[in-house]
């Protein structure tokens, strides 16, 4: 068995328990997955999860290219999710993104240098009445400004 | 002035309503517990359909026929709650499950024990982290009080409950597509007949609802079908909640019954008109998927079938408003990228066009495009519309094709032709 940690192998093992079907737990479990193998699926981690669920490589990996949130990339220490929908888009989304580029010297899908943040322009995010949004991992920040950016953003270390 | 009438949204402020004790407070599980111990579940179904609740996810179909699709077989069935909100503009589910998240679990139960469903998934959305926490945190409460698992309230009844996330994909709020997905795949839509309440997970029955519409089942069975169905008015019975989004003084979301106004007092009175207090320019009334409303359509009773008939449709409840400072082709363009990123690409109508339609609105703002260009544009959609397995294509051939109808001065006036004369 691939050296997942006890603690991931057990609430794994708690999730199977929920569907009729191990696979069914894919998405849930790969969440946890990515999380303990630092934010990304290596090619050997998909190797590992597939043999985890007894599914094919290709499975997961197609699983990783079809859904955003997994990333099959080294990414930063925080993920940066900037919504770049319409609603954001009206209250100064690109303006933003643009204050990203000039400030810190990444655009959608890169890392600072420093490996502080990966940052990516996201499709909407859900939160429109308080547009312009972002995610920084899990936790969100609504109505930004260029000034709320910059304090949550040259914060991330 | 319009008021709003907060059915889902009342205790919605109130930090305690998120607990159980909170929640039971303010009558909550006295629904569950009256159905279990004097209903049967087809009692629930019919109470469900004379209340003229119709699905709140986008479609708008009646709730109680929904149920009533679930074949009578002693295979299991399911349910799954369809907490994938991701129509652009959408924020609504979200706030029933951050701030009340009890009501859904209750209304959750109750269509479970009316089609005689022994599990529930709560798929919701892996871009909101707080939904889920909340959600977690009161199934923890509720199983740990007897009101989920086994033998809920002594009643014999057995209903698990588990929330699932997803992880980035809006197809996934497309019904089918979020069956695949909950079954451990790529959110690919199936093609329908079968449809889910016959053949669903695991090829067993399975009822998808929206959060919202859970929610409501709640409401009706704590107050009755004819309270409900005195809300609103015909065709959009209850409440509805409405995210107001873009160009307005008081963004938001409110709770509403639908009848009472037309579209243009919601967004001038309720919403406070456009900050900048340049005219409306246009509105999405029902997220992105729907075509626009120019200006002059906003005089519309603002009911489910009386925007339906001037064109368009209240979706998802997602009202989207651009003033005068934006060009049309801006927007049209920003809905384009968002579906050519979104396209599961299964059917190549959907997967090619979709980027076809975003290349082209590209070359119209950079002033490339010719007229010949708009009719190629216009040509594409026609091709692509109805040759799908689901609605992802249409979702995009309609909004995009009403810019062209509504704002052609405005696209007229990007042609290369013009530019160059």
């Amino acid at each position: 068995m691939a050296d997942f940690s006890p603690e991931l192998l057990a609430k794994v093992k708690d999730l199977w328990k929920r569907y009729p079907e191990k696979k069914a737990a894919l998405l849930p479990a790969m969440h946890l997955i990515q999380k303990e193998r630092g934010g990304w699926f290596s090619p050997e981690t998909i190797r590992d999860t597939a043999e985890l669920f007894q599914v094919s490589d290709i499975h997961v990996q197609g699983i990783v290219g079809f859904y955003d949130m997994f990333h099959d990339e080294p990414v930063g220490r925080h993920v940066v999710r900037l919504c770049k929908t319409l609603s954001c888009k009206l209250r100064g989304s690109d303006e933003l993104r643009a204050h990203v580029k000039k400030t810190y010297g990444v655009d959608h899908g890169q890392t600072t240098p420093d490996g502080a943040f990966t940052f990516r322009c996201f499709e909407c995010l859900g939160h429109c009445t308080t547009a312009p949004m972002m995610l920084v991992d899990e936790e969100r920040h609504e109505n930004l400004t260029v000034e709320k950016l910059d304090r949550v953003l040259g914060g991330l270390r | 002035m319009i008021r709003e009438t907060r059915v889902m949204l009342e205790f919605a402020e109130d930090e305690a309503q998120k607990t159980l004790a909170g929640y039971r407070k303010h009558g909550g599980y006295q629904a569950l517990a009256k159905a279990l111990r004097e209903m049967k579940p087809e009692d629930v179904t019919e109470e469900v359909l004379k209340s003229g609740l119709r699905g709140r996810g986008g479609a708008g179909f009646p709730t109680g026929k929904k149920w009533k699709f679930v074949p009578k077989t002693n295979k299991r069935k399911y349910i799954a709650v369809n907490a994938d909100e991701s129509e652009p503009g959408t924020c609504k589910d979200r706030q029933i499950m951050e701030n009340d998240p009890h009501q859904l679990i209750e209304g959750t139960l109750l269509a479970a024990y009316a089609i005689g469903a022994g599990t529930a998934y709560i798929y919701v959305r892996g871009e909101y982290p707080h939904s889920i926490r909340a959600l977690e945190d009161a199934l923890d409460e509720a199983r740990e009080a007897g009101l989920v698992g086994g033998d809920i309230m002594g009643s014999g009844f057995h209903c698990d409950v588990w929330v699932h996330p997803g992880a980035g994909a809006y197809i996934c709020g497309e019904e089918t597509a979020l069956l695949t997905s909950l079954e451990g795949n790529r959110g690919y839509p199936r093609l329908r007949p079968p449809f889910p309440a016959v053949e669903g997970l695991w090829k067993s029955p399975t009822v998808v609802n929206n959060v919202e519409t859970l929610a409501c089942v709640t409401h009706i069975l704590r107050r009755g079908a004819s309270w409900f169905s005195s809300l609103g008015c015909e065709g959009s019975t209850g409440t509805r909640l409405f995210c107001i989004s873009g160009h307005v003084k008081k963004p938001g979301v409110y709770e509403l019954e639908c009848g009472k106004f037309t579209l243009r007092e919601l967004l001038t009175d309720l919403a406070g008109g456009t900050p900048s207090g340049r005219p409306i320019k246009g509105v999405l009334p029902g997220g992105s998927s729907m075509p626009v409303f120019a200006a002059s359509d906003l005089d519309v009773r603002f009911d489910l079938d009386s925007i339906s008939k001037a064109g368009s449709s209240l979706g998802s409840g997602a009202i989207m408003v651009f003033d005068e400072s934006v060009s049309a082709v801006d927007v049209a363009l920003n809905i384009s990228e968002f579906y050519s990123h979104e396209s599961c690409g299964q059917c190549t109508p959907c997967r090619e066009g979709s980027d076809w339609v975003r290349l082209m609105l590209d070359a119209v703002r950079r002033r490339e495009a010719t007229r010949k260009d708009v009719g190629l544009l216009l040509d594409v959609l026609d091709r692509i519309e109805g040759n799908t397995i689901c609605a992802l294509a249409e979702a995009f051939c309609w909004p995009v094709r009403s810019f062209v109808k509504k704002f052609g001065d405005e696209f007229e006036a990007y042609l290369k032709e013009r530019a160059s004369a």
